[in-house]
């Protein structure tokens, strides 16, 4: 499950400032290169490991091979983002339900993950909003989905 | 880029604030807010004005958007007086200033509402053409509500890069960013608008992040606390990319601080 609060905007950050200092560096070293309390840093990481492209061992973060690669093009950025995204919930989820369908919304995509046990919140408009944000703002980066304000409906890209 | 804009050779000057004078009234005495403040932007030039905080740049920087109206003084987008707001001069705002009713795609068109010579067709590649560059293709459709402070502060870009300006002004556009997302957007800012790409030839930004100013900026024009005058001008030499970590970076942090003290 992806951190509700992480945007990909921050991992992106976080894979470039380690690359940019050799490829390993501890966490309270990163938090300060990247002017972040660590609090904040943790589910950012959380989502990097998620996505395959760090590891944390022992207190140090390592750049992944496939985190070499998204650190040096766009290209590969946006290719192995839409790759590994695909592969995380709610975005499997949802990218799913759109292809079956013409269209997904937020609140059809939360009810198909609460039915697997998987919630963000335990109040359904929250969880459904945490879930509205986390496609906005993951999915139409990665190239999966489309995203119609007006509508708040999802279809695949 | 506007197609009938002027070529211009780099490091023509663009903008002349000359002698600007502001005063405040209270109670009819005059509160003297700007004292005498003269500068230059040029093409290709990216000009960062500091100074203490309540000193008047952010004042300085509406004077320069022809927002607010000097005491004394005049300031000229190359040989033409600016006398109100106009269509060459853009400004991006420390709180983004969308209207959270409108779409990001409609925040940016709303923008270009004063282009009485644009088609709506040609208006909305306008307003495509801008979200393209800030990097939010795609995010056309979607509310400010639901977009993050970074992607935000990109609509605020769009919207002003949309109206093909000469001039960009920022106001403290970092300022209201996590650091994270403003360390991203800052490391974008500066390639993102002096580019080909975009109309933009010069621009002057406001802040009070002596960091943030040696990361970006050409020159450096500092103020005096109120009321202002410019206590010091540094022409910026370092190449670019710019290393935050090196010796010579701090050694420009340190210029700039001393000027302030």
């Amino acid at each position: 499950m992806m951190p509700a609060n992480v945007r990909g905007g921050q991992v992106i950050s976080l894979v470039e400032v380690t690359g940019s200092i050799g490829g390993r560096v501890d966490i309270p070293k990163l938090a300060d290169e990247l002017g972040a309390d660590v609090a904040v840093l943790l589910p950012i990481l959380d989502a990097a490991e998620m996505l395959g492209l760090v590891r944390t061992e022992k207190g140090d973060v390592h750049l992944t091979e496939m985190g070499h690669r998204f650190q040096k093009t766009s290209k590969e950025k946006l290719k192995i983002l839409k790759e590994r995204v695909a592969a995380i919930e709610p975005f499997r989820t949802a990218v799913e339900l759109a292809s079956k369908g013409k269209q997904v919304t937020p609140s059809q995509v939360a009810e198909a993950l609460a039915e697997m046990g998987l919630k963000w919140h335990y109040q359904p408009d929250i969880n459904e909003s945490l879930i509205r944000t986390l496609l906005i703002h993951w999915t139409i980066y990665a190239g999966l989905l489309r995203y119609d304000g007006k509508s708040g409906k999802f279809t695949r890209a | 880029m506007a197609e009938d804009q002027v070529q211009l050779a780099s490091g023509t000057t663009i903008v002349t604030v000359d002698h600007v004078r502001l005063d405040y009234h209270k109670e009819r005495e005059p509160l003297p807010v700007l004292a005498d403040v003269s500068l230059t932007a040029a093409r290709d030039e990216l000009v960062a004005i500091t100074g203490p905080s309540g000193c008047g740049k952010s004042t300085l920087l509406r004077i320069v958007a022809g927002l607010i109206k000097p005491t004394s003084g005049t300031v000229r987008v190359l040989d033409s007086e600016v006398k109100g707001p106009r269509d060459d001069i853009s400004m991006v705002f420390q709180n983004f200033v969308l209207l959270p009713w409108r779409t990001a795609i409609e925040n940016v068109l709303f923008g270009l509402g004063s282009r009485a010579d644009l088609t709506e067709e040609e208006r909305k590649a306008k307003a495509e053409n801008a979200l393209q560059i800030t990097g939010l293709q795609g995010f056309e459709s979607v509310y400010p509500g639901e977009l993050s402070g970074g992607m935000k502060q990109r609509v605020g870009v769009a919207r002003a890069l949309a109206t093909d300006p000469m001039v960009m002004l920022l106001d403290e556009p970092f300022s209201s960013l996590d650091d994270l997302t403003a360390e991203r957007l800052r490391k974008e800012m500066y390639s993102l608008l002096i580019n080909p790409q975009t109309s933009v030839q010069t621009v002057i930004l406001v802040s009070h992040n002596v960091e943030e100013i040696i990361e970006l900026a050409d020159k450096v024009v500092v103020l005096s606390s109120r009321p202002a005058h410019v206590v010091g001008e540094l022409k910026v030499d370092l190449p670019r990319p710019r290393n935050k970590k090196s010796d010579e970076f701090f050694e420009w942090v340190d210029r700039v601080y001393s000027l302030l003290s």
